[in-house]
């Protein structure tokens, strides 16, 4: 496809790494289709998202392109809506009471037994794919090339909004006193930058829902997370072909 | 240069080239009633809408705006599509005569240039109160420039279309018309570029399912022409009004040819829908409820009585009906196709985004359709575009002289 | 003798007149049993405590009161030790919420007692006291 071809400003192609056995793969996913999927996302094995997430399509990558290449995991079933998260955002990096860049949403499953309700935080899911870099017109959002964050610099933007009609998450709103649109940046300029590890967001969780960390360092836990093929990983929209940074998973 | 030399009576003959447009702007000083009466509206809604814009960058436009953070295009984007849809429209029928030379369609041409040009420049007048920073626009866009941006593409190559199609103009006027058929191709190419990557500013847009694929871009260009045969027979039957003129025989049969155009681009359009929602229904659940909203929703008003309708059936059966031959039936239809043709522009744009983009998550916050409607201010911007091109139309007629061709 | 049997009848009719609005009250009562809902914004927003669901299991007010929670509704909240913590420590709920307990474990199904701001915002006024 030509689109591979065209460079995206920070997107680096990395390199085809050690494939493990198809067959393996094959009856995973087998394994898991029988499983069932989960309402919200398509079920994905730990070696499909690695496949599906990231720019090299059908091979399995050993290698991230981005070091560190930040992502984030959420524990679905551990969020309770005390929004602390929410209120750590607005706080940290200025967040004006018309906009937000992370929220959580609220499901209800009348058929489900025992618990019949659950939260989805949302936020930013940083893809690899941007629908948004690649339709600003003056690449006021592109991919750091260190890190793999979609940043935003400001004074480029024009206010066109094909950002905001782009994303298939809704993570980005118009904020009127840049200007400019704004979105999470894992609070990249807020905390990353001087030094922090953590997210407010992450930091601020009781419950240990967001897992904040470095796909690209074997040991970290959304390392662990993504690639324990004894849990199921999903992601929100894969239909949308965004592929994204943001890991959901129960457990 | 050579005096025009024309059948067509009540006319005072004009001198082509810089006297002819001396002699114009002379005449423009001397209307009728009715003719000042329309430039003075024109102005008017010109003037309010300049007013509304100002005054929305100073309250804020996130108040004065329908537009919000989950529909962020509103009024003023569809207007705008209108515009350069109806814009490049014109620039493809008049490219029929002028630039592919078929000599039965090169009367409406001149005209279709001028209007062409007046249209864009009224969308980009609608789209400079959307825009949040156009002064930036006019920066970055040169200094950091996407080139896998749709927008950047358009907007680049409208810009560039504007160039070449004023270009063209004005070689007509001067009465080169051998250089103006070689711009005039340059603007056809330009115009198709910027058109299809309208559409695929749309159509790229993977996760908005009621826009993504292909048919984008080819749909707006087949649109674009429908558009532009319909803005052509109206605008040439209003100038004759204007000018109080009779048309002779040539113009006539432009007419009749372009109504034939107008007959076959109904045909592919209504062909395109149909498939459009047809295939439609085997998408996913974000696809088909946006179908909905338009069959038997929030919207089914406008899909059926605007758009198909109003926009497209009524006027293929009375330009069926009128043979090419009966003026009255012809224009009624194309005035009714630009109508409908505004909403069917209304909804393409605002229809995709009312669709949550987590609808299929299944959460409490999106079980619904959103929804939109338009501010004064944005109604206001959207009449001041149409007073633009009333204004520009009604000046062009006199100044021009009814942009007569001196060569056939 | 007819006087009599009259006054046996009308006695006995009047007990269960008595016993009926005796009943009657009772039963009013336990529709609101005990306090209703309780919902807690301490130390989080929030998580709601219904005694009517716990009640229809068949409990009486002596299963939590006074050992477990004091009659006054929102007092624990004020407690240091009011958090997962404490009823991992089988505190508070976890008398009962716990692993091998009578009721599912408090580190299972949170969102089913943690209703958090959306469910707080969305209470009737008389739960938010």
């Amino acid at each position: 496809m030509i689109l591979n071809k065209i460079k995206i400003e920070g997107l680096k192609k990395e390199d085809p790494g050690i494939i493990p056995a198809m067959e393996r793969r094959a009856f995973l996913k087998m394994g898991l289709l029988i499983t069932g999927v989960f309402a919200g996302g398509s079920v994905l094995s730990a070696t499909s998202i690695v496949e599906k997430a990231f720019a090299s399509s059908g091979e399995f990558a050993e290698k991230y392109p981005y070091k560190p290449h930040y992502s984030m995991v959420i524990h679905q079933d551990r969020c309770i809506d005390c929004e602390l998260c929410m209120t750590a955002c607005v706080k940290t990096n200025n967040v004006p009471t018309y906009g937000y860049r992370t929220r959580v949403f609220e499901r209800d499953d009348q058929k489900a037994t025992e618990r019949k309700r659950e939260f989805i935080p949302v936020l930013c899911n940083q893809c690899n794919n941007p629908p948004c870099v690649l339709g600003c017109p003056t690449k006021a959002t592109y991919k750091n090339p260190t890190n793999g964050i979609v940043m935003m610099e400001s004074k480029k933007c024009i206010g066109c909004k094909t950002c905001m009609a782009a994303c298939p998450y809704n993570a980005r709103y118009f904020n009127e006193e840049t200007s400019a649109v704004d979105k999470c940046d894992f609070c990249f300029n807020s905390r990353l930058s001087k030094g922090e590890k953590l997210t407010a967001c992450a930091e601020a969780c009781p419950a240990k829902c967001r897992v904040f960390g470095d796909l690209s360092d074997s040991g970290s836990e959304v390392y662990q997370a993504v690639h324990n093929l004894e849990k199921t990983v999903w992601v929100l929209r894969p239909d949308a072909g965004a592929k994204p940074n943001v890991f959901y998973m129960k457990g | 240069m050579a005096e025009d030399v024309t059948k067509t009576a009540d006319v005072a003959v004009m001198p082509g080239g810089w006297a002819g447009v001396r002699g114009g702007v002379l005449q423009a000083l001397q209307g009728s009633k009715g003719y000042y009466a329309a430039l003075i509206i024109s102005g008017l809604l010109l003037l309010a809408a300049v007013a509304a814009g100002l005054h929305a960058k100073y309250i804020g436009t996130m108040y004065a705006y329908g537009a919000s953070r989950e529909v962020p295009w509103g009024i003023l984007i569809s207007t705008y599509v209108f515009f350069v849809v109806t814009s490049t429209g014109l620039c493809l029928v008049s490219a029929i005569g002028h630039v592919f030379g078929v000599k039965d369609f090169m009367p409406i041409a001149k005209r279709a240039i001028f209007l062409s040009i007046m249209t864009i420049m009224a969308g980009f007048f609608v789209i400079a109160f959307e825009i949040e920073n156009p002064f930036r626009m006019a920066i970055y866009n040169v200094i950091s420039p996407n080139l896998t941006s749709n927008i950047w593409w358009m907007g680049t190559l409208y810009g560039a279309y504007m160039f070449f199609m004023a270009i063209e103009f004005t070689f007509l006027v001067l009465n080169k018309p051998k250089i103006a058929t070689i711009i005039g191709f340059m603007g056809v190419v330009a115009g198709v570029a910027a058109h299809s990557n309208l559409g695929a500013v749309f159509g790229m847009l993977h996760g908005r399912e009621f826009w993504y694929g292909p048919y984008m871009p080819i749909y707006f260009i087949a649109s674009a022409m429908m558009s532009g045969a319909a803005t052509i027979i109206f605008f040439t039957w209003l100038a004759y009004k204007a000018n109080g003129q009779k048309m002779d025989a040539a113009m006539k049969r432009a007419l009749e040819v372009t109504t034939k155009v107008g007959i076959l681009l109904i045909s592919v359009i209504l062909f395109f829908t149909a498939w459009k929602f047809i295939t439609g229904f085997v998408g996913g659940e974000a696809k088909t409820a946006a179908l909905d909203m338009l069959l038997t929703g929030s919207y089914a008003f406008n899909f059926w009585v605007l758009e198909v309708a109003v926009g497209m059936v009524i006027p293929l059966a009375l330009f069926i009906l009128s043979k090419g031959q009966n003026l009255k039936l012809i224009v009624t239809a194309s005035a009714l196709m630009i109508f409908g043709i505004f909403f069917m522009r209304y909804d393409l744009v605002i229809v995709g985004q009312l669709v949550p983009v987590y609808y299929e998550l299944g959460v409490n916050e999106y079980t619904q359709m959103l929804s939109y409607t338009p501010s004064a201010h944005e109604i206001l911007i959207v009449m001041g575009g149409i007073g633009f091109v009333g204004l520009t139309f009604l000046l062009g007629e006199k100044i021009f002289n009814g942009h007569k061709s001196e060569i056939h | 003798m007819r006087t009599k049997k009259l006054s046996v009848l009308i006695l006995i009719l009047a007990v269960m007149a008595m016993i009926t609005v005796y009943e009657g009250l009772v039963v009013a009562e336990d529709d609101i049993v005990g306090g209703g809902e309780i919902i807690y914004t301490k130390p989080l927003k929030s998580v709601l405590f219904s005694h009517k669901s716990h009640a229809a299991m068949g409990l009486d007010c002596n299963a939590c009161h006074d050992k477990i929670f004091q009659m006054a509704a929102l007092s624990a909240q004020d407690k240091a030790d009011f958090n997962m913590k404490g009823l991992y420590d089988k505190k508070y709920c976890g008398s009962c919420h716990a692993k091998d307990g009578m009721a599912f474990a408090s580190d299972t199904q949170c969102a089913r007692c943690h209703i958090g701001t959306k469910g707080f915002n969305s209470a009737p006024k008389e739960a938010k006291k």
